[in-house]
């Protein structure tokens, strides 16, 4: 039993190296196909001399291979390379950046968490009713609506006209409300239409009747025994989408003037600061990894039968 | 409960559903009464009305049906009447039910231990700790399960189908309820499970006193359980009565139709419970 978990797990841990090292060869491959960077940084008057000499520092002029192997070696020692307009080490400016990132994407994804699973519940208790067809209308369009244009309705209603929240920037729990609402208004859309569709096939189950028929409260055989069994691709997307978020909430983090990983990539993409992409990709590879090894794991714990 | 009082009284059921604009007739007329202490097969074709009457005592109808006219009543109480519906008061108390698919009627995600816990907690006021372990390994027991507390700490995926079955039953008595419903209850089991399900059952039966309305379109397994037999027919009781006298001396056609599709009946073979 246990020398098959640890099989299982040895071939997943295997499955996600492979994976990683996928992404940061394509972090790599797309950072050289952007063009010469050189140009960017010296700006239009610069001299071929100095190029060449830009180039040598930055190790450009080395062959690719080498180049990709120092890279490789960079990343197995936590080496993530030196940004090409902040001139500070990519790890530590990711580092800063991420408190922000964390706080936004945890509000968010709890926000779209509380209403949109009830909401999904509720919609597939009353399948076929007014309330189903409201709640399920407000998921269509909760994913259907642009995240900037909410935003910046969000900011004029909230901020300009009532004045009761900051229109962007960082500090507060204020702070937080505008952009982590504006954030979780997709996941939460997607959430509900999830939970909505898992339970409904749920409560079709023969032990969802039999659980009615021993008298149990309805809460109980709509949560316990209902959502319970219909957790599992919900929890799948709650995570995938939080990991999506972290490195990808770049037009949030924008409208808000939100100091976290987005705005960095942003800055890091406007000036063609490779080193600096290609960090904030393998950093985004990485957690997006682990987080889908965190999944597997959270299902094995909930379900008996995958033990 | 005394032997011989009616327990389970069905009085002129008639049940219907809306579909479209449409009224369609599911029971008609329905006339039936179990008592305690006996076994009243209900067998007929698919289609024939059975799983609605069996659902419509605990109040399971799908949300288009409804009992138009009638009523059920439970030793005594109406339970579903004009204006009344307490079956959510009987459901998992004083009424229990056995589902046709025993392997899915139970909750994947939980323990048999925790199945019985709940149970015996939301419907014994007051019960503590110790009286729920007691309960939940004294009535496996009763199902004749040999190693109570393996059964007790395992998943319904590592337990075998006929031992699902029997934690399905016990799930269904363990509070010790007047009735049990079992609705086609046996028909996932292989032959051998089978008979000791209905084995069991009857020992139930004639131990505990219950009532037991056992739905089954098998007249094999009805002619061996039953005490009286239930014949229906497109939402009607053709005919009722004692198990020999319905197998052996059918008065309407339906029920000789039914006999006849059993392969290798022949009159007076069966129906050894007399």
């Amino acid at each position: 039993m246990s020398r098959v978990l640890v099989r299982k797990g040895l071939r997943h841990l295997g499955a996600a190296l492979i994976t990683l090292w996928l992404a940061v060869t394509m972090a790599f491959a797309l950072g050289r196909l952007s063009g010469d960077p050189t140009s960017n940084i010296l700006g239009p008057m610069a001299t071929p001399e100095q190029r060449d000499a830009l180039q040598a520092q930055l190790g450009l002029d080395q062959s690719l291979v080498v180049q990709y192997l120092d890279y490789l070696k960079g990343i197995v020692t936590l080496d993530f390379g030196t940004s090409l307009q902040f001139y500070q080490p990519n790890l530590d400016m990711i580092l800063d950046r991420l408190p922000f990132t964390l706080q936004l994407v945890g509000a968010g994804m709890a926000i779209a968490v509380a209403i949109g699973v009830p909401l999904g519940v509720l919609a597939a208790t009353r399948e076929g009713t007014w309330w189903d067809r409201t709640a399920s209308a407000l998921a269509l369009l909760g994913q259907s609506v642009p995240v900037f244009w909410l935003g910046m309705m969000l900011i004029l209603l909230f901020a300009v006209r009532l004045g009761w929240l900051p229109a962007g920037q960082s500090g507060s729990w204020q702070h937080l409300v505008l952009p982590a609402v504006t954030m979780s208004l997709y996941p939460m859309a997607h959430v509900a239409r999830l939970t909505r569709a898992s339970m409904s096939e749920v409560l079709r189950e023969p032990y969802i009747d039999s659980a009615r028929a021993r008298g149990l409260r309805v809460r109980s055989v709509v949560w316990r025994h209902g959502f319970g069994n219909a957790s599992a691709p919900v929890l799948t997307i709650v995570v995938l989408q939080a990991g999506a978020l972290l490195s990808g909430a770049v037009a949030v983090e924008y409208v808000y003037s939100w100091p976290g990983l987005g705005q960095l990539a942003l800055q890091a993409i406007q000036f063609r600061d490779f080193p600096l992409v290609q960090a904030i990709v393998v950093f985004g590879a990485i957690t997006f990894v682990v987080l889908n090894q965190l999944v597997d794991m959270l299902h094995v714990a909930i379900d008996p039968r995958l033990r | 409960m005394a032997r011989g009082e009616a327990l389970l009284e069905l009085r002129s059921l008639t049940i219907t559903a809306s579909v479209a604009d449409r009224q369609l007739l599911l029971l008609r007329d329905v006339e039936l009464e179990v008592r305690a202490g006996e076994v009243v097969g209900v067998v007929g074709e698919s289609g024939s009305g059975k799983t609605t009457l069996a659902r419509s005592v605990v109040g399971l109808l799908e949300r288009n049906v409804q009992v138009a006219t009638g009523r059920i009543e439970l030793v005594g109480e109406v339970l579903v009447g004009p204006g009344t519906d307490l079956t959510h008061t009987a459901r998992g108390r004083s009424v229990g039910m056995v589902f046709q698919d025993a392997s899915r009627s139970l909750n994947p995600l939980m323990r048999v231990r925790r199945h019985l816990s709940e149970v015996l907690e939301r419907h014994v006021d007051g019960i503590g700790r110790d009286e729920v372990r007691a309960r939940s390994t004294e009535v496996l027991r009763r199902m004749r399960i040999d190693d109570p507390d393996r059964v007790l700490d395992s998943y319904p995926h590592q337990l075998s189908g006929g031992l699902r079955q029997r934690v399905a039953i016990a799930l269904a008595v363990v509070t010790n309820p007047a009735l049990v419903i079992a609705d086609e209850c046996t028909t996932a089991l292989d032959v051998t499970t089978q008979a000791e399900v209905v084995a069991l059952f009857r020992e139930l039966v004639d131990e505990l006193h219950i009532g037991l309305l056992f739905v089954t379109h098998d007249l094999m397994l009805a002619s061996d359980l039953c005490d009286r037999i239930a014949v229906m027919s497109q939402g009607e009781v053709v005919e009722v009565g004692p198990t020999d006298q319905v197998l052996r001396h059918p008065t309407v056609d339906y029920t000789r139709r039914l006999l006849a599709a059993v392969p290798h009946w022949t009159e007076g073979a069966s129906a050894t419970h007399a």
